[in-house]
């Protein structure tokens, strides 16, 4: 396959611009997220890995701009020189993709949507993406949103490349709005609870008033020793008098499941794991991610038949490790179509990938407004075609 | 004056056999008469009145669509409409278009505790939302000012924020799902009760969207558990950059308040003329301040803002002592719009976003603009995020002072611009700024953002005339909507 390694903005354009028709590009940035999504069918690697650096960080206004392949860790390491982070927590999904940690891209990370655990408060990445700069379609370079968080000038375009998987711009560009980082953030951990108790404690603590920022399940095929029978973890965050009365009001609400602080470092730890799909790093194996409302999660799992498995999003979200097949695919989306919701195929070979539909299949109407809003940005269908559905 | 589209003749032409067509639709709800359409003749940015060429009122989503099917096969133009509370002139009815009022459809369907979430049509009000889920300690985050009138389908179309978007988010961050009726009638389901991480981010460009991309007909809303325990600060500084400067202080702090607001000199001196809610005499500028979360995490937050003003010498600073005493204070930051409307006759509400460091410098230029424009202006803002808004009065029956107004109010949107920030934070761009979008968007950006209009409505049938400075035809190109160059619609000479 051929690669090109535009050094700038204005190369992408130009690339983009010129190429013959019939022409399409696959975008990389750091690389693992190649193998996500459906495998594309493209005719020329685009390598943006050139398009790196900070372009503006401002503590005072907590708003950063950085160019689109900045790694992750790069841009963690500077935020926290400030005491400052990203609120949604990005996932590095990149070892669990077959990428080397810390590979992860900014620009991967919003075009996956790659957001962790934070999610259940703060939000998804396209809360936190307030800006972006991309080459669309046709080889323009287009400017969408801004530098402060309170704008609704236009429409917001930005959102639309989060989870877009470059199927609509090649992201050049991308501004964030940031958070203080929390003096503290312990975790809470239920030792003595059911899949079923455990979620339900989930969503219990989720209608508690302590604005938790971690709310996941580990059963006890992959919770470790130090939690044979399973554990439901409580992250609250704030400054160490709010986190001690936070946690001690955990402890008294929960105190019939078994409750203990984990140290801070064992709770970060875990936390890291679950917003990066850590558990299933060395497996290889296959597997998929079924988002439904909070209160199905219970029902969603047993019906889905996966025996390893964990929660995040108090039960909204299910990591599953189970097969690549048009039964599973089928199996799970018998489950969506009767709670709400979606399931993505996440890791799988790429024969799986082309084969199946990775991404939840679209009702007629929402299909035909994707398929719209795909030629309103790229007509020729250049740009990572057949990454998200077969003829996009 | 702004430019809307030139009314189609024949459609104006046809005026009774729409109305008999809306009526088998919407039986009991299309009003035609002339005296009661002028209820609808504008929304808040009274200066722009229209009389629509028809009203319909539908009930449910299958007449909502059955109108927008009747429309695009008509080839005739739509406006929704909620509760008519837009300060940027977004449902400014058109001479040949019908407008969609959707204030009928008023149910809530479904409040779900165990999701957080409630599933409302569009013509709930703002307030209604927390009112249903208020009793079991939850509440709707965004509180725009008019929020005991506006409508979740207004805010969902204007992306509404408040007093309290700082910490909790503007309407994007929490709107989980929407039922869309699109112009060819077709209903669209997007999002719903679980993590809506699939597929285009279509919920995020409805959001905002202004009306142009569909008519939301039901929307599925987060609701939060109120924070036990609110504490409102009032601080007062004798000049208007320490106030700005203890502003970037406590966000730099790591401190996100509920809400952080100021107002300067012109407007507490009109705020204590019309309801005199005891503010501290002699100060350039005031804050006022909302902490909320546990009582320890409160009071821990509290301690380091009484801190940071006093640091930057503060004059006065004092908390709340009583519920009575919070809301007198914030009964006049909310009488402000009708305490400046005291002074004049007409006023015009401006919206830029700024970076807050901008503060001290655009508060200046704004002052400098006041004396050279001889109008009076005073500013209240959401100062946490940097959300201006001077308001300017003026009165509309002398000279030229309403043109006076408008070229003031956008001096200071191109100021808000050029120090980084944006024309419009909450407002939106509706009519009252669409002429300004090129301070901000170069045509490429503009170009990019009308296709994807084109992408929903081809046609430029929902809601023409907004948003965009000037409009442009989408061209069909096959099954996909893709504009051809720029060909100004030919039809639609400017006014």
């Amino acid at each position: 396959m051929q690669k090109l390694s535009p050094r700038d903005e204005t190369e992408i354009a130009d690339i983009v611009r010129a190429a013959a028709d019939g022409a399409s590009f696959e975008i990389v940035s750091g690389g693992s997220k190649r193998n996500m999504g459906r495998a594309t069918e493209a005719g020329t690697l685009l390598d943006v890995s050139a398009l790196s650096g900070i372009v503006a960080y401002e503590p005072d206004e907590l708003v950063l701009t950085v160019r689109a392949a900045t790694t992750l860790t790069e841009v963690t390491a500077l935020l926290a020189s400030r005491n400052q982070m990203l609120g949604f927590a990005p996932a590095d999904w990149g070892p669990l993709l077959g990428a080397e940690q810390g590979s992860a891209t900014m620009a991967g990370i919003v075009g996956s949507n790659s957001s962790g655990a934070r999610r259940v408060k703060a939000g998804a990445v396209r809360d936190h993406l307030i800006g972006a700069r991309f080459v669309n379609g046709a080889g323009e370079i287009i400017k969408a949103g801004g530098r402060v968080v309170k704008n609704v000038t236009g429409f917001d375009i930005a959102k639309l490349m989060a989870g877009a998987f470059g199927t609509l711009g090649v992201l050049t560009e991308l501004t964030f709005r940031v958070v203080p980082a929390p003096q503290a953030a312990p975790v809470v951990a239920l030792r003595d609870c059911t899949p079923e108790s455990g979620l339900q404690a989930l969503r219990d603590a989720a209608s508690l008033p302590l604005e938790a920022t971690g709310l996941a399940y580990l059963p006890s095929s992959i919770s470790g020793p130090q939690f044979p029978n399973g554990v439901a973890l409580i992250r609250v965050e704030g400054s160490h008098d709010a986190v001690a009365d936070k946690t001690a009001r955990l402890m008294k609400a929960f105190v019939a499941h078994d409750p203990i602080m984990l140290a801070e470092d064992t709770g970060a730890a875990l936390f890291r794991e679950i917003d990066n799909g850590g558990v299933f790093r060395g497996t290889g194996s296959d597997l998929w991610r079924l988002c439904v409302p909070t209160s199905a999660s219970a029902e969603a799992l047993s019906a889905s038949g996966a025996t390893n498995w964990y929660a995040d999003w108090a039960g909204g979200l299910l990591w599953l490790e189970l097969p690549a097949t048009e039964s599973v695919a089928a199996h799970l989306r018998a489950i969506t179509a009767k709670h709400g919701g979606h399931a993505m195929l996440m890791r799988a070979a790429v024969q799986s990938r082309k084969t199946l539909a990775v991404f939840e299949p679209e009702p007629p109407a929402r299909a035909g407004l994707t398929r719209s809003i795909k030629a309103a940005f790229d007509p020729k269908h250049v740009l990572n075609p057949g990454r998200m559905y077969e003829d996009l | 004056m702004i430019d809307l589209p030139i009314p189609d003749e024949k459609v104006l032409a046809r005026r009774q056999e729409i109305a008999n067509a809306l009526l088998r639709i919407v039986p009991d709800g299309v009003v035609a008469d002339r005296a009661t359409l002028t209820a609808y003749d504008s929304d808040a940015l009274n200066g722009y009145r229209q009389i629509p060429l028809v009203c319909v009122l539908p009930r449910n989503a299958q007449q909502v669509s059955a109108v927008l099917s009747f429309a695009a096969r008509e080839n005739i133009r739509i406006v929704p409409r909620g509760a008519g509370t837009s300060l940027s002139g977004g449902a400014l009815p058109l001479a040949d278009g019908i407008l969609l009022s959707l204030t009928r459809m008023n149910n809530i369907l479904d409040i779900d505790y165990e999701n957080r979430c409630v599933v409302v049509q569009p013509g709930v009000t703002n307030a209604g939302v927390t009112r249903a889920v208020e009793a079991r300690g939850f509440y709707y985050a965004p509180d725009p000012s008019s929020q005991i009138a506006c409508t979740i389908g207004g805010n969902v179309a204007e992306n509404s924020g408040g007093i309290h978007c700082l910490k909790y988010g503007l309407t994007t961050h929490n709107l989980m799902g929407v039922e869309l009726v699109l112009i060819n009638g077709e209903r669209v389901r997007i999002g719903g009760k679980h993590a809506g991480d699939c597929g285009l981010d279509i919920l995020g460009v409805i959001a905002g969207s202004e009306g142009l991309l569909g008519v939301v007909t039901e929307a599925t809303l987060r609701i939060l558990p109120r924070a036990p325990v609110t504490r409102t600060f009032l601080i007062a500084f004798a000049d208007t950059e320490s106030a700005a400067r203890a502003v970037g202080e406590i966000i730099a702090d790591g401190i996100v308040p509920a809400a952080l607001e100021f107002m300067d000199r012109r407007c507490v001196d009109a705020v204590e003329a019309f309801c005199a809610p005891g503010y501290p005499p002699g100060a350039e500028a005031i804050l006022i301040i909302e902490l909320d979360g546990m009582e320890v995490e409160a009071e821990d937050v509290c301690r380091r803002v009484s801190a940071i003003a006093a640091r930057n010498h503060a004059i006065s600073s004092r908390e709340c002592a009583s519920a009575e005493e919070r809301t007198r204070v914030w009964s006049g930051r909310k009488a402000a719009f009708a305490a400046m409307g005291r002074l004049q006759p007409d006023m015009l509400c401006m919206d830029g976003t700024i970076p807050r460091r901008a503060l001290p410098f655009v508060l200046g230029e704004i002052a400098a603009m006041s004396e050279r424009y001889g109008l009076g202006c005073c500013n209240v803002f959401h100062a946490g995020d940097g959300n201006l808004h001077p308001l300017i009065v003026f009165d509309v029956m002398k000279d030229d002072e309403l043109e006076r107004a408008e070229a003031f109010g956008a001096e200071i949107l191109k100021l808000c611009v050029k120090v980084g920030g944006v024309l419009t934070g909450e407002h939106g761009v509706g009519v009252e700024k669409k002429a300004l979008m090129g301070e901000m968007f170069s045509p490429t950006d503009l170009g990019q953002q009308e296709r994807l209009k084109c992408a929903f409505d081809a046609r430029g049938l929902l809601n023409p005339g907004k948003v965009f400075p000037i409009l442009h035809a989408c061209v069909e190109q096959g099954h996909m909507h893709v504009r051809n160059g720029r060909i100004p619609f030919a039809n639609l000479p400017r006014m």
